[in-house]
C-alpha cells in the first residue's frame, strides 16, 4: 500500500478514536480533533465556494457575458455584513437570494405540500373495503385533520372544553409518529457507529503496528481524561 | 444526616453511562469478530426501488443527486454503491450525477472506488458523468431541471461537457427517465419533490437517513415519490443486486445492538416502576 | 432617504424577484424564461459567496482568541486557523477535486464528520435507558411504538417474527404518515404565510441587524 494511503488511514483512525473519547470524558485529544473538524469544515466550504464562483460565475464572465460582473459585485458586497457601519449594504444581495428562494418555494409548495397532500387524504376510501382497511383509512384521516387543527388553531378557546378531544387525538397520533422516528434515529446512529468501527477494525487495525498502537492510543486518551490537577505529569503551571 | 442506602431499584435506575457505552461497544465489536449471519428480510420499499430500476428501458438516462455529507457516508454509501452496480449492469443506461452537497463530488469518487467501476466496462463521459457540486439547493435543482447547459458547461473536474457524448440530447429534467437522490438533508430530499416532480413529474427514488424516513412518507403516500428507503436498508438491496457489501455486514451488529436497546428500555422501566411501587421517588 | 435605501430597497428587491419567479411559473413561462434562468444562475453564484461566511466568522473569533492568548484555548484556536488556511490553500491552488485535496479531506474532515455524526449514538443509548419511561399514556404509546419498530429494525427479529413487519408497516403507513402529513400541511401554510409576509415587508428577519430607526417599521 502507498505511504500516502497508510498515513491517511492512520490519521483517520486517530481522529475517530479521539472524537469517540468525548462520550466518556472531555480531554485535550478530543478538543484537538474537534477544532480540526471545525477548521476543516470552514475551509472546505470556502474551497467549494471558490470553485462554484469560478465555474458558474467567472467562466461566463470571461466568455463575454458582462452582466455577470453585477453578480460579482453583489457577492463581494455580501461581506459588508461584517462591517459595523455599512452592514446594511449586504442586504441587497441577500434580498436577491431571499427573493429567489421565496419565489421557488411558493410556486411549488402550494402544489406539493398542500394540494397534493389534501387530495391524497381526500381520495382515501373508508367504505366498501375490509373492516381493518376501512378503519385504518378512517384513523388516517382523523389523525391528519386533528394534527392540522392542532397546529393552526393554537388559541386557548380552540383547545379548551370539548374541543380538547381534537388536540388529544392529535397528540396521540404524533406520539406514535415520534416513537417511530425515535426508533429509526437509533437505527441510523448505530449504523453510523458500525461504519466507523468497521473502518477501525478492517482498514486500520490490519495495517502493520496498528494493533500495537491501539492500546497505547487508548492509554494516552484515558490518561488525558484525568483532570489536570490530578495528573502526575505534566504539572499545571501555577 | 446519613444518606439513604441505595435500593436495588436505585442501582438499576442509575447504571453509569460508562457501562452503557461499554456494553454498546461490546455489542458492536463481538458480532463483527464472530459473525452470526442473521438473515436480512427484504422490505416492500426496497423491492419497489429495485423493480423501478430494473424496469428502466434501454436508452434511459438517470439523474443521481449524490447529496450526502461525510456524516451520512457510513449509512448511505453502501446503498448508493449497490444501486450504481444495478444501474451499470443494465445495458445502455446512462447515469448523470450531480451534488447538492459540497462533499458530494469527493464522496462520489470514494463510492466509485468502492464499486470498482472498471469491472462493468463503463466509460466516463460516455456511460456516466459527474457534473459537479452546484450551490443553492433548490435554486440548483430548478436551474438544472430547466437547462443543464445554461447552468454549467463543465464536469466536476472542469472539463467542458461538450467533450462528452453522454450529454448529447440531455439538457433538462424532461430528458431523464428517473431521479435518484441520496441525501442527509431534508431541504434536498423535499426540494426535489418541489422542483422536479411537481414541475416535470420525473419519477423519484429517495434514499435518506433512517431518521428522515418518517418526514418523507407523506410524499410517498401521495405518489410524489416512488419509494423512500433508508441507507440502513443497504443489506437488502445488496442481496437483490447480488453484491454483498457493508450493508449485509451490518445486519448482525444492528440486530445485537437493537436487542441491547430493547433490554435497556425494559430494565429502565422495571427500575422506574419498581421504585414507584416500593414508595421511592424517581 | 436613509431608511428607504437601507430597508425599503431590499424589501422591494425581495418582492420583485419573487414575483418574477411566480409569474414565470404560472403566467408567462416563455417571456420570462431567460430572466429566470439568469436569476437562478445568479442565485447559485451568490449562494457560493455565502459559503465563505463560516470561514470569516472563524477567523474573526479564533483570531481574537489567539491575539488575546485566551487561557486554555488559544493553542486550539491557532490550530483551527492553520487547518482552515491549509484546506483553503490546497483546495484553491491544487483544485477542489485534486488528489492532494482529496487526501486531505479523507484523512481529516471526512473521518471527523462521520465520527461526530455517529457519536450521538452513544448519547442515544443513555437516553433510551434513562428517558424512555411509561410515565403516562402518551409516553407509554411512544415507548410501545418505539420498541415495536426497534424490534422490526433488527433484521434477525424481523425474519423470525414476521408479525413485526406487518405491525411496523401499519405504524408507518397510518399514524406516522398521517401525523407527518398534518405537520407538513401546517408547516406548508406557515411557509406560505412567511413567504408572503416577507415579500410585503411584514417580516424583516432577513435584514439581519437593524438600527433603532429601522425598528420603527
Amino acid at each position: 500500500m502507498e505511504l500516502a494511503s497508510v498515513v491517511q488511514i492512520w490519521l483517520a483512525a486517530l481522529f475517530t478514536i479521539w472524537i469517540y473519547s468525548i462520550a466518556f470524558r472531555d480531554n485535550p485529544f478530543f478538543k484537538f480533533a474537534e477544532h480540526t473538524f471545525v477548521g476543516a469544515a470552514a475551509g472546505h466550504s470556502l474551497v467549494y465556494g471558490v470553485d462554484n464562483i469560478l465555474r458558474y460565475g467567472w467562466a461566463p464572465l470571461t466568455a463575454g457575458n458582462m452582466l455577470y460582473a453585477v453578480v460579482f459585485v453583489l457577492g463581494i458586497l455580501m461581506y459588508m455584513r461584517f462591517h459595523k457601519t455599512y452592514f446594511w449594504v449586504s442586504r441587497v444581495p441577500i434580498s436577491v437570494i431571499v427573493g429567489i428562494g421565496i419565489g421557488l418555494t411558493l410556486r411549488s409548495t402550494v402544489t406539493s405540500e398542500f394540494i397534493a397532500q389534501i387530495v391524497s387524504t381526500a381520495q382515501m376510501k373508508v367504505l366498501g373495503l375490509g373492516a381493518w382497511e376501512g378503519f385504518s383509512n378512517l384513523l388516517f384521516i382523523i389523525i391528519t385533520l386533528t394534527t392540522v387543527y392542532f397546529f393552526i388553531f393554537t388559541f386557548p378557546k380552540a383547545q379548551g372544553g370539548r374541543l380538547s378531544l381534537i388536540s388529544t387525538i392529535a397528540r396521540y397520533g404524533m406520539m406514535a409518529a415520534f416513537g417511530y422516528s425515535f426508533a429509526n434515529t437509533v437505527l441510523s446512529r448505530f449504523n453510523m457507529i458500525f461504519g466507523r468501527i468497521d473502518f477501525l477494525m478492517n482498514t486500520w487495525l490490519v495495517l502493520p503496528y496498528a494493533m500495537l498502537a491501539l492500546p497505547v492510543v487508548l492509554i494516552l486518551v484515558i490518561y488525558a481524561m484525568i483532570p489536570t490537577e490530578k495528573r502526575p505529569w505534566p504539572k499545571p503551571k501555577n | 444526616m446519613t444518606a439513604k442506602p441505595k435500593t436495588i431499584w436505585d442501582r438499576l435506575e442509575d447504571i453509569p453511562r460508562e457501562i452503557l457505552y461499554g456494553l454498546l461497544l461490546v455489542c458492536i465489536i463481538v458480532p463483527m469478530l464472530f459473525p452470526i449471519g442473521f438473515p436480512v428480510p427484504i422490505s416492500v420499499e426496497v423491492k419497489r426501488w429495485y423493480d423501478t430500476i430494473e424496469a428502466l428501458p434501454a436508452g434511459s438516462v438517470v439523474m443521481v443527486d449524490f447529496g450526502y455529507s461525510g456524516g451520512g457516508e457510513p449509512e448511505l454509501a453502501p446503498f448508493a454503491v449497490a444501486t450504481y452496480a444495478q444501474l451499470f449492469r443494465k445495458a445502455d443506461i446512462k447515469v448523470v450525477t450531480m451534488s447538492t452537497s459540497n462533499e458530494g463530488p469527493l464522496l462520489w469518487e470514494k463510492a466509485m472506488t468502492e464499486l470498482n467501476i472498471a469491472r462493468f466496462g463503463k466509460e466516463y463521459g460516455k456511460d456516466y458523468i459527474h457534473i459537479g457540486y452546484i450551490a443553492g439547493v433548490e435554486t440548483a435543482m430548478a436551474a438544472v431541471g430547466k437547462s443543464i447547459s445554461a447552468t454549467t458547461t463543465t464536469d466536476y473536474k472542469g472539463t467542458p461537457l461538450s467533450k462528452y457524448s453522454i450529454m448529447q440530447g440531455v439538457d433538462s429534467a424532461e430528458d431523464f427517465a428517473l431521479l435518484i437522490v441520496y441525501t442527509t438533508g431534508g431541504d434536498q430530499s423535499e426540494g426535489w419533490v418541489r422542483q422536479w416532480y411537481t414541475s416535470y413529474k420525473t419519477p423519484y427514488l429517495s434514499c435518506v437517513l433512517a431518521m428522515m424516513v418518517p418526514t418523507m412518507l407523506p410524499y410517498q403516500k401521495a405518489g410524489q415519490i416512488v419509494s423512500v428507503v433508508s441507507g440502513a436498508q443497504a443489506g437488502q438491496i445488496e442481496i437483490l443486486v447480488k453484491a454483498p457489501g457493508r450493508g449485509v455486514k451490518s445486519a448482525d451488529v444492528i440486530t445485537v445492538t437493537h436487542l441491547l436497546c430493547i433490554a435497556l428500555v425494559v430494565v429502565g422501566n422495571i427500575a422506574y416502576f419498581g421504585k414507584k411501587f416500593s414508595g421511592g421517588k424517581s | 432617504m436613509s431608511i428607504i435605501m437601507k430597508k425599503s430597497v431590499p424589501i422591494a428587491l425581495v418582492f420583485i424577484t419573487a414575483v418574477i419567479f411566480l409569474l414565470e411559473y404560472f403566467v408567462l413561462p416563455t417571456e420570462l424564461k431567460s430572466t429566470v434562468t439568469m436569476l437562478q444562475n445568479w442565485g447559485i453564484i451568490l449562494t457560493a459567496f455565502t459559503l465563505g461566511f463560516g470561514a470569516v466568522n472563524m477567523i474573526m473569533f479564533h483570531g481574537k482568541q489567539v491575539s488575546r492568548r485566551a487561557k486554555g484555548q488559544w493553542p486550539y484556536s491557532l490550530w483551527l486557523l492553520i487547518i482552515l488556511v491549509l484546506f483553503t490553500l490546497v483546495g484553491v491552488i491544487m483544485g477542489a477535486t485534486s488528489t492532494q485535496y482529496s487526501w486531505l479531506y479523507s484523512s481529516s474532515y471526512f473521518a471527523l464528520s462521520a465520527t461526530v455524526y455517529s457519536s450521538l449514538g452513544f448519547y442515544m443509548t443513555s437516553g433510551i435507558y434513562r428517558a424512555l419511561r411509561a410515565k403516562n399514556a402518551e409516553s407509554a404509546l411512544l415507548l410501545i411504538v418505539g420498541v415495536i419498530v426497534l424490534a422490526r429494525n433488527a433484521p434477525a427479529l424481523a425474519a423470525q417474527f414476521p408479525i413485526l413487519v406487518n405491525m411496523d408497516s401499519w405504524l408507518s403507513s397510518v399514524p406516522t404518515t398521517s401525523a407527518q402529513r398534518g405537520i407538513m400541511i401546517g408547516a406548508a401554510l406557515g411557509a406560505i404565510a412567511l413567504g408572503l409576509r416577507t415579500m410585503i415587508g411584514r417580516e424583516t428577519g432577513f435584514l439581519g441587524q437593524t438600527t433603532e430607526g429601522e425598528k420603527g417599521g
